[in-house]
């Protein structure tokens, strides 16, 4: 079983402590250092013992990242981040990017058989 | 008699609307559509040709460019393509005729 991308995981190379607020960026796509000013600031408006329990949990429940998702360029890492969050949506992306490849195939056919076209008309004159 | 109602009220609620509530966001949870791992493979593959396709309809555009530099407005004249040049044919015709 290859590793999921559709999975939480601790994300150890960009820690600060135990990995998770890196985890939470690199799951959503949002900035790691929003994450923790968010929970440093929920921690302090209320949330003292819950964040921190919940920090833990998460700590303690969620898998480290495996190292062959480690290597995936910043593109890929964004295309995954998109399918976390919509699937749907990337599923429209790469069907309008297909769709985009057909129109413009359908470019270079008609240039390609027009000018065929074309070469065969002046051969025609040249007789 | 207050003393007998509030726990009628209360404890149906607790005991049974409450699981209730959550069961039904559970289960609501669980028959979601979620991505299996034959679905993301399909995604990765699909994704990938996406970006390979692109990669080469740019190439063959590059080549296209230096063939020719103007060849979409030809490719996008239905001049060149649908209608045919017929002066030439009428000429030659009329000099038939003649």
């Amino acid at each position: 079983m290859s590793a999921r991308h559709t999975r939480f995981y601790l994300d150890k190379e960009n820690k600060k402590w135990k990995g998770v607020c890196a985890g939470i960026a690199d799951y959503t796509g949002v900035d790691v250092t929003i994450i923790r000013i968010g929970l440093v600031i929920l921690t302090f408006v209320g949330g003292f013992p819950w964040t921190i329990i919940a920090y833990w949990v998460a700590a303690w429940l969620a898998p480290v990242k495996p190292r062959e998702l480690a290597s995936e360029t910043p593109e890929q890492a964004k295309f995954w981040q998109g399918v976390r969050a919509s699937p749907a949506r990337t599923v429209r992306d790469v069907r309008s990017r297909f769709r985009e490849i057909d129109r413009r195939l359908a470019e270079v056919e008609t240039y390609v058989t027009s000018s065929n076209s074309r070469l065969a008309r002046e051969i025609e004159q040249l007789r | 008699m207050e003393d007998i109602i509030i726990p009628i009220i209360v404890v149906p609620i607790l005991f049974i609307g409450l699981p209730w509530l959550v069961f039904h966001y559970i289960t609501r949870w669980k028959t979601a559509a979620t991505l299996t791992g034959e679905d993301e493979k399909l995604m990765e593959e699909l994704y990938d040709l996406a970006r390979r396709l692109d990669d080469r309809m740019c190439s063959i555009e590059r080549i296209m460019t230096a063939e020719n530099p103007n060849w979409r407005a030809i490719a996008c004249d239905p001049a060149a393509t649908g209608i045919e040049d017929r002066t030439v044919a009428t000429t030659a015709a009329r000099r038939i005729g003649q």
